[in-house]
């Protein structure tokens, strides 16, 4: 196990480097740079920000320069928000995290819980009108459902608020502030529930119905054993083991911010501020965060390895 | 998961033009100017909405065009309940909240309420006073000495004085200053030296006493007035910690304004308020209302002014945006016009369009109207000269409109030498007359590709569009010079001269006229308001003929504010400042 584990640590950092220099080499090379969206600037003093910033260096020198910093935990300095990325990191991903968490949870609680039933039922009314339903859920669009509940439940019935976080100018604390944030975060998490929900619980629906047709079911059915400890203990644990995967994949999305849905709803969230840097060539913010991207999937798809090897004793690492 | 990863990617394809230096006329664009000068007072009953069209126009809202609210008692709760604060949505302040030390011209907007300037602009761009009360400038245009109002005081009570404006001029010039001031472009005499490490001074700044402070410039510019009578920082707190050439710690600081302006920062929450409380220390009295906020808005600001959560934002003046504030009932809306003005950028380098005579074809046989009027839903108005519309240079007096005239440009054509070949397109010297036009995408991108594409062509050019992504994308591919044609907008503009420095810094390659350069020198060369009109006259006269780029069109827009709000006005080049310390909310 600790010989796998080294090993598979020695890998990652392989890994990241060799995509460190790709997503390096992926901004270096998008057309324009922060300097060049400035209009207000003459072509002088552009080539002396240039200069300044360090821009006019060759690639491979620059990139140079950003693994050095990064070695020594300097992620660089966001130009646009004049900010360490760090602290910025720090502002916005917590934002992201908590619409993600509480969504993810919700996710995995309806579409274990529906699926299973569903694959039980299987061809029953339940799984019928489940299955159109998730499939109605699966294909509208995220901007659209979104805008359609803001304009429903916050501007006309006036039960949620639009967007944002907090109430505008509140100077709520304790108990109070959690219970505005809770507020403000139903419409943006019912909407990422929606979204999700559907093909993770068409998983866990076909995963259940494959088990069920297994012959250790059918033995625990025939030693006497009620039917709810089948389903639940014999079954369902079967059924999950191939999610562990999407464990490892859900890593990076919850930190990774959503961007439509925190445009829409106005969450404070990384997503955001990654769109806007984005338009305005923000490097050392957009390499940051692209960076953290790819080590979180790397840890993800590492814990979720071990995690199968802890779930099934089948497995040998 | 896969889905979000999915979207990542598509948002990224989708992105819109995002233009940093553009400040809150990022969503700009077309509509109904004056079609309702309608006036009613306010807390009506809503029977008489559907009469405001109709009715005569009050002379004294007229003028600015102003539609108040017709029916307050749609007012939500939301807003009702607020008595002392004042929303307003920002689309994205990133925190950094010195003047000259920030990016993002959201942040300038929080500036500008934090800190005051020596000297403020009119609704005509000329200059009133601001912590300057007066200023002199010499005989031969090249000293401006600034008189400071007394017992002027930064909002943590300490005094300003001549020295705090000494020490915000010498730290732009510092070698180390990475920000877009335009003082450091002026050439303050010993400037240069300062920035070399030569000099521990810049000789042209002189404190005279603590009220007074001259600055002398290497050669006579007019727009020098307004760009060093700009914001004033205090030494005492800037400047404890600076070394010539190391401007770092700046950056700590940007957090932490200390400033002059009618409020003073409370409280940033990133991503979502700048919370700010009136200065009790400011020189003009401490503002009406105590709280004001800008709210974080990134999508759409529809719903927040809707539900009452904002209490102003800004739309394109577009027939259906007005029709639909007006429906809300509780909001007046007020038409304004942004003070720059979009072109075509052509590359001058091209051999087909150094020749005057075509350039002057393409903008005949271009139907402009249709493309920023009409397709703009009615108003949006036509540019024909380098200059904003509300400028007081602003004039069409001699000027060519080059209204749309097909047979006047091929004849154009005819006369350059371009003849119609045997495809139907025109060529010359075995070259043919292509365009290949560049603009970022946007919808309005594609009504221009639409109607310019069957104009074009009906000329017999052939017309070649490539649409990019974002506005980055688009300007370094114009960089590249791989293109004839490109769609721009200027930044926003306060003096005259600033709509013409792109003609004159080598920004448009390939133009280089003695006589221009000439006149502008000239313009820049006095600060008598009525000399320079003529100047400017002049200039435009010369270059709406010689056309270096094709004037397109000025936008028109509206603010939808909430009906509450008393003595709102707005400042065509300072926006909400000035009169923001007045605003007070009834009831």
């Amino acid at each position: 196990m600790s010989t796998y584990i080294t090993k598979r640590i020695l890998y990652m950092i392989i890994i990241l480097f060799a995509a460190s220099f790709l997503i390096f080499c992926l901004y270096a090379l998008t057309p324009g740079d922060f300097i060049t969206g400035n209009i207000k600037l003459t072509p002088e003093r552009k080539a002396e920000l240039r200069e300044i910033y360090g821009l006019n260096k060759p690639v491979v020198e620059r990139y140079a320069i950003w693994m050095k910093n990064a070695f020594h935990g300097d992620f660089g300095y966001s130009l646009s928000q004049q900010k360490p990325v760090l602290t910025l990191f720090n502002q916005y991903i917590w934002n992201s995290f908590l619409l993600a968490i509480v969504s993810t949870f919700l996710t995995w609680l309806i579409a274990v819980v529906v699926g299973v039933i569903a694959a039980y039922k299987q061809y029953s009314w339940f799984d019928t009108i489940v299955m159109v339903a998730l499939f109605a859920a699966m294909s509208i669009p995220s901007f659209f459902i979104g805008l359609f509940l803001i304009k429903i439940m916050a501007v006309d019935w006036k039960w949620l608020p639009p967007g944002g976080m907090l109430t505008t100018g509140s100077t709520a604390t304790g108990f109070a502030y959690v219970k505005e944030v809770v507020h403000h975060m139903m419409l943006p998490v019912m909407v990422m529930t929606l979204l999700g929900v559907g093909s993770l619980t068409r998983y866990f629906r076909s995963n259940m119905i494959d088990v069920i047709k297994q012959d250790y079911i059918r033995t625990a059915r025939a030693k006497g054993l009620k039917e709810r400890k089948v389903l639940f203990t014999h079954a369902l644990r079967n059924a999950l083991l191939p999610a562990i995967t999407l464990v490892g994949f859900e890593l990076p999305a919850l930190f990774g911010g959503s961007l439509i849905i925190e445009k829409i709803f106005n969450w404070p969230g990384i997503g955001q501020l990654y769109m806007q840097s984005f338009g305005l060539r923000d490097y050392p913010l957009l390499m940051g965060f692209t960076l953290f991207i790819a080590i979180l999937t790397v840890i993800g798809t590492l814990v979720s390895d071990i995690l199968y090897h802890v779930a099934d004793p089948r497995v040998r690492l | 998961m896969k889905k979000r990863i999915v979207t990542l990617s598509t948002a990224i394809l989708a992105t819109s033009l995002l233009l940093a230096a553009c400040g809150n006329n990022a969503n700009d664009n077309a509509g109904a100017g004056n079609s309702a000068n309608a006036n009613q007072p306010a807390g009506n009953n809503p029977a008489n909405t559907a009469a405001n069209d109709g009715a005569a126009a009050d002379p004294a809202s007229g003028a600015s065009g102003l539609v108040v609210a017709s029916d307050m008692s749609k007012l939500p709760d939301v807003a009702k309940q607020r008595t002392d604060t004042i929303i307003v949505g920002l689309t994205d302040p990133s925190g950094a909240f010195t003047p000259y030390f920030q990016q993002s011209g959201y942040d300038g907007n929080v500036s500008g309420l934090l800190y005051t300037p020596l000297i403020k602009v009119d609704d005509k761009g000329l200059p009133t006073p601001g912590l300057a009360e007066k200023w002199e400038v010499s005989a031969d245009n090249l000293t401006y000495t600034y008189h400071l109002r007394k017992d002027l005081k930064f909002s943590d009570g300490t005094p300003l004085t001549a020295d705090d404006v000494a020490f915000t001029w010498t730290i732009l010039y510092d070698k180390s200053y990475d920000g877009d001031s335009l003082v450091n472009t002026l050439n303050v005499k010993g400037g240069d030296a300062y920035k070399a490490g030569t000099a521990t001074s810049v000789s042209g700044i002189k404190v005279i006493d603590p009220q007074t402070i001259s600055v002398t410039l290497e050669k006579p510019n007019a727009s020098a007035l307004t760009v060093l009578g700009s914001d004033v920082l205090s030494k005492a707190y800037y400047g404890k910690d600076y070394k010539q050439g190391q401007l770092d710690y700046m950056k700590k600081l940007s957090g932490s304004p200390l400033g002059t302006g009618p409020y003073k920062l409370e409280k940033f929450i990133p991503g979502q308020e700048v919370r700010m409380v009136a200065n009790e220390n400011y020189f003009d009295g401490k503002p009406k209302t105590e709280h004001f906020i800008y709210k974080t808005a990134q999508g759409d600001t529809w719903q927040y002014l809707e539900t009452g959560e904002v209490d102003y934002a800004s739309f394109s003046a577009t027939k259906e945006n007005i029709d639909k504030l007006k429906a809300m009932g509780f909001v007046n809306i007020l038409p304004y016009t942004p003070s720059n003005y979009g072109y075509l950028q052509l590359n001058l380098k091209h051999p087909a369009l150094q020749d005057k005579l075509v350039r002057q074809a393409l903008t005949y046989g271009l139907d402009r109207q249709s493309i920023y009027v009409d397709a703009a839903q009615g108003a949006g108005q036509i540019a024909n000269i380098p200059s904003s519309l509300i400028s007081w240079s602003y004039t069409e007096d001699g000027i060519n409109p080059y209204k749309f005239d097909p047979e006047k440009a091929k004849q154009l054509l005819d006369q350059a030498g371009w003849k119609t070949g045997a495809d139907g397109i025109r060529e010359k010297d075995g070259k043919k007359l292509t365009i290949h036009y560049l603009g970022s995408k946007k919808p309005e991108t594609d009504v221009f590709i639409a109607v310019a594409k069957e104009d074009f062509e009906a000329l017999g050019i052939k017309f070649e569009p490539e649409v990019f992504a974002d506005f980055n994308a688009l300007v370094s591919k114009v960089e590249g010079g791989d293109y004839d044609m490109a769609a721009f907008s200027t930044s926003l503009l306060t003096d005259p001269a600033d709509g013409l420095l792109q003609f004159i810094d080598g920004e448009i390659p390939g133009y280089d006229d003695p006589a221009f350069k000439e006149l502008y020198a000239k313009g820049l060369a006095t600060s008598n308001i009525d000399e320079r009109k003529a100047v400017y006259k002049d200039i435009y006269k010369l270059l709406n003929d010689q056309l270096p780029v094709i004037f397109t069109s000025y936008k028109k827009n509206v603010y939808a504010y909430n009906g509450r709000i008393q003595n709102l006005s707005v400042s065509p080049f300072n926006g909400i400042a000035p009169s923001l310390p007045s605003w007070s909310l009834s009831q």
